[in-house]
């Protein structure tokens, strides 16, 4: 059973919804706006997001783009009163894995739900593309990370780091001092498989920097490679 | 002849002295002349551009306009399409979880009282829509009933505490009338409470979530009597205070922030008309409250 954040403004439906939901087994927590939902997404992991569109401040369709340029690849399913072709067609472009217009039948939102579970429990129950190295912590340079506690200590500050940032580290680390390509993370680490724009890579990495770089500015330990991807060095010279 | 004195020299001189005159004259004609004919081209092209200009100024005011209020409609489409889909999902999803699952009693009572709010909402916006669609043409309506004025004003905050789950002292209400004042309009009392009610729903919406309104009913001279209803919510732009009353218009602020339609202030303003009265809005400014006054005439004493 999974966790599911339900990010709905009208209290009436998500009271509703959590009724059902939990009824299901599932574990279930309720926000009402855009920036709610994207700070939870990003403080903790849920297995599902039921996203509304019109909400105050930053709306449905912005939020998922956000959550999507930030490489959260959780599945959304927007649910909407905005059942127009146009506006199923910007939801999935901001990144909905599905769509269902409101009024909806509850047995059809159950079944989806069920259904996106599924698809993400064989994509985690998948052997990790990229195995830890030796152990599962690794030392350079002073710094340690663990990849079990997910968790970086530098200079004695211990980060903790998402669930994404440690397998794109491991990923990273694993292949160290070799170039890996950003077609080659996106396919290996988020398991996507489309011409996906790239830019999320880059943020990421950018963030990893703050982690296990003295100087974020100035990588050394990840460093880019022009026109291809990143590299991981342990010791540089 | 005069000049006939005058040696031929001198004559010569005068006579080419005369000639480069009468060439300058004639130069100077020429060439005012001519350039009156290019000064007139030149009005005349000024004209033309100015002509062209403004039309393709006014041509992009209108086109302006018109894409605005394109949006504006737009928005108002999204905006009823939300609130008549809203509580008709809700109302879907608890029926059929009352259908399907095994609910307890206390459960079931709670959301049989959801589902009744939702009817109310649905048939709140469908009574919105339907009395925006009436218009705003002044026509005064000296027919209708008697309405007492701060009973009917009382009743309304009474409702909208009940359905904005409002806390006691959240809507403060004031009858300043003297004793020997007229209490009672003549109207329409379903059109009146209407217009009170949208004034107060605004200044409990707009306060979210720190709901302070204060009502008040006074009378001024010549026989008006007044509901005045002021909260300390987002106020209003000095610039948006007279537009707010048209029909779709929403400041821009409020639009990301708060739902409507667009619709409850236009039709204060069309019952206020209707009614022989008028409202008008005050604010000063962004974070500073609103301040909105209702006039209507006094009914005549019988």
């Amino acid at each position: 059973m999974g966790r599911i954040l339900i990010v709905e403004d009208e209290s009436h439906l998500a009271e509703g919804l959590r009724f059902n939901l939990e009824a299901e087994g599932h574990e279930v927590k309720v926000v009402e706006t855009g920036e709610q939902a994207i700070e939870e997404v990003r403080r903790d992991g849920f297995h599902l997001m039921l996203l509304d569109v019109m909400l105050p401040g930053i709306d449905g369709f912005r939020a998922a783009a956000q959550l999507r340029s930030e490489g959260r690849f959780l599945p959304i399913l927007m649910l909407t009163a905005r059942g127009r072709p146009e506006d199923v067609l910007q939801g999935f472009e901001a990144g909905a894995d599905d769509y269902l217009p409101k009024p909806f039948e509850l047995k059809i939102l159950l079944a989806r739900v069920r259904s996106l579970l599924r698809r993400s429990q064989w994509q985690q129950a998948r052997p990790p593309a990229a195995g830890p190295p030796a152990g599962s912590r690794f030392e350079f340079a002073g710094k340690t990370i663990d990849f079990d506690r997910l968790e970086i200590t530098a200079g004695g500050k211990t980060m903790r780091l998402t669930t994404m940032e440690a397998n794109l580290l491991r990923y990273l680390v694993a292949r160290e001092g070799k170039v890996v390509s950003r077609k080659m993370i996106l396919d290996d680490v988020w398991d996507v498989h489309e011409d996906t724009d790239t830019r999320a890579i880059d943020n990421f990495i950018a963030r990893l920097r703050k982690y296990v770089e003295d100087e974020p500015s100035q990588p050394k330990h990840l460093q880019t490679v022009r026109g291809t991807g990143y590299r991981f060095v342990a010791n540089p010279k | 002849m005069v000049l006939s004195g005058y040696p031929r020299s001198t004559l010569l001189i005068v006579a080419a002295g005369v000639v480069v005159v009468l060439a300058a004259v004639a130069m100077n004609v020429t060439w005012l002349v001519l350039h009156w004919r290019t000064g007139l081209l030149v009005i005349l092209g000024l004209i033309f551009t100015a002509l062209i200009i403004s039309g393709v100024v006014l041509n992009t005011l209108f086109l302006a306009r018109e894409i605005r209020r394109n949006e504006h409609q737009n928005a108002f489409l999204n905006a009823v399409t939300h609130e008549l889909k809203t509580p008709l999902a809700s109302i879907r999803l608890y029926l059929e979880t009352l259908q399907t699952r095994t609910v307890d009693e206390a459960r079931r009572r709670e959301f049989q009282d959801i589902m009744i709010a939702d009817c109310d909402r649905l048939l709140h916006t469908i009574d919105q829509v339907l009395r925006a669609g009436q218009g705003s043409a002044a026509r005064p309506r000296l027919k209708g009933v008697r309405v007492n004025l701060p009973e009917m004003v009382a009743d309304c905050l009474k409702l909208a505490q009940t359905r904005h789950h409002l806390p006691e002292g959240a809507l403060v209400f004031a009858n300043r009338l003297p004793e020997d004042a007229a209490r009672t309009v003549l109207g329409d009392a379903d059109e009146l409470r209407s217009a009170i009610g949208n004034l107060i729903d605004n200044a409990i919406k707009y306060s979210q979530p720190r709901v302070e309104v204060y009502v008040e009913v006074d009378a001024v001279e010549d026989d008006d009597l007044v509901v005045r209803v002021k909260d300390r919510g987002i106020g209003i732009p000095k610039a948006e205070l007279k537009r707010i009353f048209k029909r779709f218009y929403r400041i821009q602020e409020a639009v990301t922030r708060f739902k409507g339609m667009g619709l409850g202030l236009f039709i204060v303003n069309s019952v206020a008309r209707r009614h022989g009265g008028r409202v008008y809005a005050e604010s000063e400014g962004r974070g500073q409250g609103s301040t909105f006054t209702l006039l209507l005439p006094a009914a005549p004493p019988r």
